[in-house]
């Protein structure tokens, strides 16, 4: 069996893939049963009893819930656009360029991923509160205050991933990329962005996460009328966990897994060398 | 020096300062009374008001709801605390409506503009916390009691001291992990009032608390209820409403309010100050306190109303439980919460984080 | 790496953006509540900026060092489990067939796009004692293992005990490690993910076993990626407050739940500010630590040693 795997192969040795396992069951077991709850008869988590349709049908005649996961969903969406862009900029400047300052400018931005939450979160609420941001623009301008503050917490996460990133990249590449004629802005598109990838990637998924999820900064940016899913989730929860909440929970999880399913099958299908 | 006092951009300081003008500027609608749009923004508890009430509401005047969900009253104090971001009705317990009352955070209600004012039971009519009720009218009401398991307690443990003093349950117990409740039902076993200002009644609570630790398995961040349904716990210090939920589901659950007496609190109605719809916020507390809509509140959320004509719409089974409506003697031992200044509300919270880090 | 005077166009392009968005959404909100820190209260919702190092003083108090040097190991054990599992897992989805990777990541990150309270609450189902689903399973074993014991005749196990692990501090670091795994895989894999597989040939066709190849050529490779995981993960696990919540037993207490309580109950905003700075400063001391010690490395390239 060892002969034929490859001394690479590293994703065919079974040592190795005992780990992902353990892994995904650690991950997934309290998904499954919070999955589970969901059908269950009883309003409460404590025991899976009967088969019931009827959380389900509450939770999608929750006009509310609904309004609060197209919230989260587009504060989510507009974040991970501009934070990994903003992200990828910030990691560029501070591989490229040695400029006066540059580890107090280093450590600003590392800043948003130090501070506790509840502290940024309060911050942000007396800054917008004093600077009167106004919360009454129709949706989705409403939900402006959030996203502003979503991407300054999640674009330094992305920062510091991509950077680790180019930490690896070959400057020879670069250096003769300019040898050759290219121009600056050709070097970075031919050569820096591709190698930059799964750093975009990888940062992307951490701000698309960490925005769907916050509670803590969301609650005090958000004004009327703002209600996100996470929001709604904890005053659902104070009163009672029912299974409505997991009901919710579980469409989500499935929408998200077509949508991303599909987004990455369409990139698959794109490009059918991918397997090399 | 900074002072931090003339704050010329907080839309509630330019409200509650002289700065008539510019106020009148930036709330234009607030002078042409008649000329408020036909909307309200309703900052609630999740679950806390009719399955159809804010649509009834709508049908019946026109105005919009849009209700908005606050999962503490910490959190809707923070949130009102450097001006209000829009909100026009807002429901805060006793205590923190009396803090929010002396912070000049509550706009005066217009009674002219409520008369379903009538309606509200007589010991409601008035209180403590707001006399004359100038800025406040009642919703509902409640108490903090013990939750237990009667099959896996000797009789009614009817005393805090199986919280708070005792090893007999070590291990089966639960608190809250709310300072001021804990504070108060302490306050109560030890034979003080719940509105204890001594630094030396604090020291007490605190010692007791201390010394019990060992037998408490969690302080629950409130969710006892659930804790006790499953089995984790035979006792948890717990709101009433909480556990009436949960007897509905297990028959073997009940709820006691100790001898010693413990905390009532009162949830209010309340306009914030610069409230952009100050007009409808009236017309939909006057809507909650109509007999029907009332009625109908109650009836969905379970809780005990302050709303009396509403009350006797309903049937017995709400009427006479004892766990929603409990016994004018109980009551007699219990005492509401009032504001006590922030130095107080200072020494609990570090005695508190003293106790958690014993 | 080059000055910026060298082309100071491009350097504006990349450095005007994130430093504004910075500046005005971060720094200068942030700038409030430091000054709040050395501010007093004023009745109930007014501050007095008087220049007082008493917040400061106050979180020197032996109570408060007590739970901040909790809070220190606690993240420092969720960041060491999570790069000990994270490392793992980010190198089988590097060496995975192409096609599998984004289905691999996607396996990773997709429990956390649950809302962490109700995985939490999910967590609660697992772990409890009464009725938890680990306990249900041990049980299940246990009751197996005694049926087999019984088949040889030997000794009865007796009865099952349920292990006892909800609310306790372990279930806090299970429930962080839960929630800050993916902040250790995903810098992980993007440093591992194209990493120069010459050298793991190179160090195999010389002999060098899967293991010390491991640890003399992958580990010094992957650094960057290694010190981003660990701050990715240590630093937003110190300001865990859920966890310590809803898992924790009745002395489980960390600072960001002091620190939130300030915020919230205790309305005492110069304190909280205060807690919330120097909680920055030991995480800003950690970090120039270590670009202080890393600095050797970076000018090397991406040769490892």
């Amino acid at each position: 069996m060892k002969r034929i795997i490859a001394p690479l192969d590293y994703s065919r040795r079974w040592s190795l893939r005992w780990v992902i396992v353990a892994t995904t069951v650690f991950l997934y077991a309290p998904i499954l049963i919070l999955i589970a709850f969901s059908f269950s008869e009883s309003r409460r988590l404590v025991k899976i009893e009967g088969f019931t349709l009827k959380w389900y049908e509450k939770a999608m005649n929750n006009d509310q819930l609904a309004l609060a996961f197209a919230n989260s969903l587009t504060i989510a969406l507009i974040n991970t656009i501009v934070a990994t862009a903003l992200g990828a900029l910030a990691a560029v400047l501070l591989w490229r360029f040695r400029f006066p300052g540059k580890p107090v400018y280093e450590g600003a931005t590392a800043l948003p991923i130090i501070v506790p939450e509840i502290c940024m979160g309060v911050a942000l609420y007396v800054f917008f509160a004093r600077v009167g941001w106004p919360s009454d623009w129709i949706w989705p301008f409403n939900l402006s205050a959030i996203a502003a503050a979503h991407i300054a917490f999640s674009f330094p996460f992305v920062a510091m991933i991509v950077r680790a990133r180019l930490a690896n990249f070959n400057r020879e590449l670069e250096e003769s990329a300019k040898d050759l004629g290219a121009s600056e802005w050709q070097v970075l598109h031919d050569v820096v962005i591709p190698f930059m990838k799964p750093g975009l990637i990888a940062g992307a998924l951490l701000a698309f996460t960490l925005s769907l999820d916050d509670f803590v900064i969301t609650f005090f940016t958000s004004g009327p009328n703002t209600v996100t899913f996470p929001i709604k989730i904890y005053s659902m929860v104070r009163f009672s966990v029912t299974p409505e909440v997991n009901a919710a929970s579980t469409m989500l999880i499935v929408i998200t897994l077509v949508l991303t399913a599909l987004a990455l099958w369409m990139q698959n299908r794109d490009k059918p060398g991918a397997e090399a | 020096m900074i002072k931090r006092k003339p704050r010329p951009i907080s839309r509630r300081s330019l409200l509650a300062g002289t700065g008539a003008v510019a106020a009148g500027l930036t709330f234009a609608p607030k002078l042409g009374w008649t000329a408020e749009e036909a909307k309200v923004n309703f900052y609630n508890w999740d679950t806390y008001i009719g399955e159809t009430t804010l649509d009834d509401f709508e049908d019946a005047t026109g105005i919009s709801v849009t209700m908005d969900l606050f999962a503490d009253n910490d959190e809707l104090f923070s949130k009102l605390k450097e001006g209000n971001p829009g909100y026009d009705l807002i429901v805060p317990t006793n205590d923190y409506a009396e803090r929010m009352i002396l912070a000049g955070m509550l706009e005066p209600l217009d009674h002219s503009l409520i008369p379903n004012k009538k309606n509200i039971n007589p010991a409601f009519q008035d209180a403590n916390f707001d006399p004359g009720r100038k800025y406040t009218m009642p919703y509902m009401w409640g108490t903090m009691g013990i939750g237990y398991r009667k099959s896996k307690v000797d009789g009614i443990p009817d005393s805090w001291k199986w919280l708070m003093d005792s090893d007999r349950y070590k291990g089966r117990v639960a608190l809250l992990s709310d300072s001021q409740g804990v504070f108060s039902a302490a306050a109560k076993y030890l034979g003080k009032s719940v509105n204890f200002t001594d630094e030396a009644d604090v020291k007490a609570i605190e010692d007791l608390l201390t010394k019990n630790k060992p037998n408490i398995k969690v302080f629950a961040d409130d969710n006892g209820q659930d804790l006790l349904l499953s089995g984790t716990v035979d006792l948890t210090m717990e709101w009433n409403g909480d556990i009436n939920q949960v007897i509905e589901e297990d028959d073997d659950l009940a709820y006691v309010v100790p001898k010693e007496g413990s905390l009532i609190w009162q949830d209010t109605l309340a306009i914030p100050t610069g409230a952009p719809h100050p007009i409808n916020a009236h017309k939909l507390i006057d809507y909650i306190l109509d007999a029907d809509a009332g009625a109908k509140i109650a009836d969905f959320i379970q809780y005990a109303t302050a709303n009396e004509a509403a009350r006797q719409l309903l049937s017995d089974a709400y009427r006479e439980n004892p766990a929603i409506f409990p016994p004018q003697e109980v009551l007699g031992r219990c005492e509401s919460a009032v504001y006590r200044g922030e130095g107080v509300q200072r020494m609990i919270n570090d005695a508190w984080t003293r106790v958690l880090a014993a | 790496m080059e000055s910026w005077r060298r082309s100071p166009k491009t350097f504006l392009a990349l450095g005007l953006p994130p430093t504004a968005w910075l500046l005005l959404f971060f720094l200068i909100p942030i700038g409030i509540v430091w000054a709040f820190s050395f501010g007093e209260k004023v009745g109930i919702v007014d501050i007095d900026i008087t220049g007082t190092f008493a917040n400061y003083d106050r979180a020197f108090e032996a109570v408060y060092l007590q739970i901040m040097v909790k809070s220190l190991i606690m993240a420092g054990l969720t960041t060491l489990v999570c790069i000990a599992v994270g490392f793992p897992v980010a190198f089988l989805i590097t060496f995975a067939p192409a096609r599998w990777k984004p289905w691999l990541l996607l396996l990773i990150i997709l429990p956390f796009w649950t809302n962490l309270l109700i995985r939490t609450y999910a967590m609660i189902a697992v772990l409890r004692t009464n009725n938890g689903f680990l306990n249900m399973g041990l049980e299940a074993i246990w009751d197996a293992a005694d049926a087999v014991t019984g088949l040889f005749g030997l000794a009865a196990l007796g009865a099952f005990q349920p292990w006892d692990i909800l609310y306790s501090d372990a279930a806090v670091l299970i429930g962080m490690v839960y929630v800050f795994l993916p902040f250790a895989v995903l810098p992980l894999y993007s440093t591992l993910e194209r990493l120069d597989t010459n050298f793991l040939e190179a160090s195999l066709d010389l002999g060098a076993g899967h293991l010390k190849t491991f640890f003399s050529i992958v580990v010094p490779l992957a650094g960057p990626g290694i010190a981003s995981a660990v701050i990715i993960t240590f630093i937003p696990a110190l300001g865990s407050f859920l966890q310590p919540d809803l898992l924790g037993g009745t002395d489980s207490q960390l600072i960001a739940n002091v620190i939130e309580r300030q915020f919230l109950s205790a309305n005492d905003w110069p304190f909280g500010g205060a807690l919330s700075f120097l909680l920055m400063y030991i995480t800003f001391i950690a970090i120039a630590a270590r670009a202080f010690l890393t600095r050797p490395n970076e000018r090397r390239g991406s040769l490892p040693a």
